[in-house]
């Protein structure tokens, strides 16, 4: 029979920076998936820990991190894992030449495609706003037929920020081309602009309306491949600084970030399965044995010496609400929810505290292994990371991908 | 997860589907997986609502891969096609295409002239919308079916059943004889049923679904008899194992199909089983070879990871290297038809450039459609993995 020393149960970030770690380690991996993940919905950026409680910013991710409280992942991780886990990440960044920057001790505040600030933690080169910081004069420029990013509307939002009222904004529009066919996406563009005369006809065409020395903004259009080659090949030509902002799905710096970790994993041997729908587990004596996919023809089962559980919270499949309670469908796990689920919502929109349903999920030790309700270890050799974890919303606080790098890396070093 | 449900509302509108289709990414004409399935469908399903750039879909399921909600949007797909073309005149071109095995059939009596004839008209099949550059198979000499009635077998108490389809049984029927070759190394007998039809993939992705139906009730029905009689069922062509134990459920409502569906497997998988269990002839010769594999879109559906790549692992000196460069852009019939030719060439050009940089002049591949574009598009030998292990066990008697 076929044993792996870790199956890894799920495809998103959690689950690739879990497979990552565990592969550098030495281990024999497979990796079983379903679905691409949620990194190219919106996930190009790391955020670790933008707001607190009360929706007041962090003011560094560091800072932040020390202020959560006793439920939160980042407590059970630890911040030397944490730091190990940004660095890790990084790492693997730069080797496979599409690098991150940024670091614990700054929050970077990126603008997004609606003309506000987020704050975040790492973003890739094509986020960098040094020199939009230093700039007396910015370019917003848009693409004609783009949907979803609006150059005057940035422009105006950006009047309105502090930090950046005093910049005087120039808003200008180039002609794609890609009016033919479907409604043009960020993802057209940035695929137009992966081939080189792609490439070429958009220089043209930007230094028309582009004064060299000009910070510009611009969606996020700069290829689709993780490398920096369009960036670089564009600023070379037109001398100008570009800053990719925030956007709506698809995500082209999420494309990018998944493509380069699937990649990196292939390249390091890990086994990865598309479409598997992990459903049930083999449990013996406190340790997990294997687990067992349900094909649509049969059942397959995957026998490893550990597992790690990071197959996502409610919308990735891997917790299940029912009135009243939660269920983790493959080992069975407990989750601590009010039977009256009235209680899961805070219902006051745009409030400033999270949304309880979020901080549901499962509780785990330090090592990441799932706990019952009076806090013993529930199965020794199986790790959880990522959404499935109770006590964060990540989507309030803007912890997301943080918490699913430092867990999964966490669980892979715990095995 | 709840399998084979057509819920469009089961879709977030995430848009993953959009990034990883590969139609989407080579032509601006189709409108993407996301609005032509899901979010048409809610309208489809109220009322007559035609959508000109369904057309373009390809069926490869690489948005059905992506969705991390579980909808079967290439699937929604070829249901509204079917709905499409229940009035309306189906051109000469399709009905070609979705009628390889009556076509193969009409022209196994003389496939030599048939092949004549047809390189001969690909003038006039270019007039019918048949691109006259695209890889059109020709026809073997024997079928299958002639050669395996030939054959002599040494019979065991094992047994298999093998599924040939169309492909392999008029196109490229040495595949089949190496599965059998294969199988007896492996003390297993191979059973060939002569009622089997057409999977009716080709059919379905052109909107021919009544037809389909009809070919899948009877290929479920001799399906189920072998499979109720213990019988392991065995498929080389991916589409095929697709179509039988997946594409059957979510297309129609015969019943059985999940039941035989579970003894139902692919060539290479059936072997790596084998060696689970410590039953596998492990007998392999040395072959010091080099070549490179490409994943059918249609095997990665499967939810299997790729056997081919694990069992090829276990041939002493053998360097198999995964392409991984995403579809070939062929489909099935899609890069057959003129006005897909282009797209489909553009889809299969990373795939192409990959295996021309790689210096290996020969792809390993288990789909007989995406061994013949491959070998258009990169100018390379292709083989099925299990033409190697043939070599592997006949190595070793040397």
């Amino acid at each position: 029979m076929r044993e792996y020393d870790i199956v890894v149960i799920g495809g998103g970030l959690a689950g690739l920076m879990a497979a990552a770690a565990a592969t550098k380690r030495g281990k024999k991996v497979t990796l079983l998936s379903l679905g691409s993940g949620t990194l190219t919905i919106g996930g190009g950026i790391v955020d670790v820990m933008g707001y607190l409680e009360g929706g007041i910013p962090a003011a560094t991710p560091n800072a932040g991190l020390l202020q959560v409280g006793a439920e939160h992942p980042y407590k059970k991780i630890g911040r030397p894992a944490i730091e190990e886990s940004i660095r890790f990440f990084k790492e693997i960044c730069e080797q496979e030449g599409y690098s991150y920057i940024g670091n614990l001790d700054k929050t970077q505040w990126i603008p997004t495609a609606a003309g506000t600030l987020k704050p975040t933690c790492l973003v890739p080169r094509t986020m960098d706003t040094t020199e939009l910081k230093k700039a007396d004069k910015v370019t917003v420029l848009g693409f004609d037929a783009l949907k979803d990013f609006y150059p005057s509307l940035i422009a105006k939002n950006f009047k309105k920020i502090p930090a950046f009222a005093q910049k005087e904004y120039e808003v200008v529009m180039i002609d794609p081309k890609l009016s033919e066919g479907r409604d043009v996406t960020a993802l057209d563009v940035a695929r137009w602009l992966d081939t080189e005369e792609g490439l070429a006809s958009c220089i043209e065409k930007m230094r028309n309306v582009i004064d060299s020395g000009s910070v510009v903004i611009i969606p996020p259009i700069l290829g689709t491949r993780p490398n920096y080659a369009v960036k670089e090949k564009l600023e070379k030509a037109l001398g100008c600084h570009f800053v990719e902002t925030a956007s709506v799905p698809p995500s082209i710096t999420g494309l990018r970030l998944r493509t380069m970790l699937v990649r990196y994993l292939k390249n390091n041997g890990v086994r990865i399965v598309e479409q598997a729908i992990v459903a049930k587990s083999i449990v013996e004596d406190g340790k997990c044995v294997a687990v067992i996919t349900e094909g649509v023809d049969r059942e397959r089962t995957y026998y490893a010496k550990s597992f790690i559980l990071a197959n996502g919270g409610f919308y990735g499949g891997g917790l299940l609400a029912e009135p009243g309670k939660v269920i983790e469908p493959i080992f069975n796990l407990p989750v601590e929810a009010p039977t009256d689920h009235e209680l899961w919502a805070n219902y006051s929109l745009f409030s400033s505290e999270a949304q309880p349903f979020a901080k549901l999920g499962l509780d785990v030790d330090e090592k990441m292994r799932p706990l019952d309700a009076n806090g013993k270890v529930l199965l020794n050799n199986v790790f959880v990371a990522g959404r499935n974890l109770r006590g964060y919303d990540f989507s309030f606080e803007k912890s997301g991908n943080g918490v699913a790098i430092a867990s999964g890396y966490q669980a892979a070093m715990s095995v | 997860m709840k399998k084979h449900h057509n819920n469009p509302d089961s879709c977030t509108a995430c848009t993953v589907c959009i990034a990883n289709c590969p139609v989407t990414a080579a032509t601006r004409k189709f409108r993407g997986p996301k609005m032509v399935g899901p979010t048409l469908e809610r309208m489809r399903l109220s009322q007559d609502d035609i959508e000109p750039s369904l057309e373009y879909c390809s069926n490869c399921k690489n948005c059905d891969m992506s969705c991390p909600s579980g909808v079967p949007i290439s699937t929604l797909n070829m249901l509204a096609r079917a709905k499409y073309f229940k009035n309306r005149k189906r051109s000469l071109r399709d009905w070609i295409l979705s009628h390889g095995e009556k076509m193969a059939k009409l022209s196994a009596a003389t496939p030599g002239m048939a092949n004549f004839g047809m390189k001969m008209s690909r003038g006039i099949l270019k007039k019918i919308g048949i691109s006259d550059k695209a890889p059109l198979p020709a026809y073997a000499s024997k079928s299958f079916s002639k050669l395996f009635k030939n054959l002599k077998q040494t019979s065991y108490p094992d047994k298999v059943v093998f599924y040939p389809g169309c492909f392999i049984n008029y196109n490229d029927p040495q595949v089949g004889m190496d599965f059998v070759a294969v199988m007896q190394a492996n003390k297993l007998e191979v059973i060939v049923e002569e009622g089997f039809v057409c999977c009716g993939s080709p059919l379905v992705v052109n909107g021919f679904l009544d037809e389909a139906e009809e070919n899948a009730k009877q290929n479920v029905q001799i399906l189920k008899k072998w499979t109720d009689k213990g019988y392991p069922i065995i498929t080389c062509c991916t589409s095929c194992g697709l179509m039988l134990k997946q594409e059957y459920q979510e297309l129609f409502h015969i019943e059985g199909v999940a039941e035989y569906a579970k003894h139902l497997y692919d060539a290479d998988e059936f072997l790596l089983d084998l060696h689970d269990q410590g039953r596998l002839n492990t007998n392999f010769g040395t072959l010091n070879e080099k070549y490179m594999y490409h994943a059918p879109c249609h095997l990665r559906a499967q939810g299997m990871g790729l056997p081919g790549v694990e069992l090829l692992a276990l041939i002493p000196g053998l360097d198999v290297q995964d392409a991984d460069a995403g579809c070939c852009g062929i489909s099935g019939n899609y890069g057959f038809k003129d006005d897909k030719y282009d797209i489909s060439m553009e889809i299969g050009s990373g795939l192409f450039k990959t295996i021309k940089e790689s210096g290996r002049d020969t792809v390993v591949s288990e789909c007989g459609t995406c061994r013949l574009q491959i070998g258009h598009g990169a100018n390379v030998k292709t083989l099925h993995p299990l033409t190697l292990v043939r070599k592997s066990y006949e190595a070793y008697h040397k």
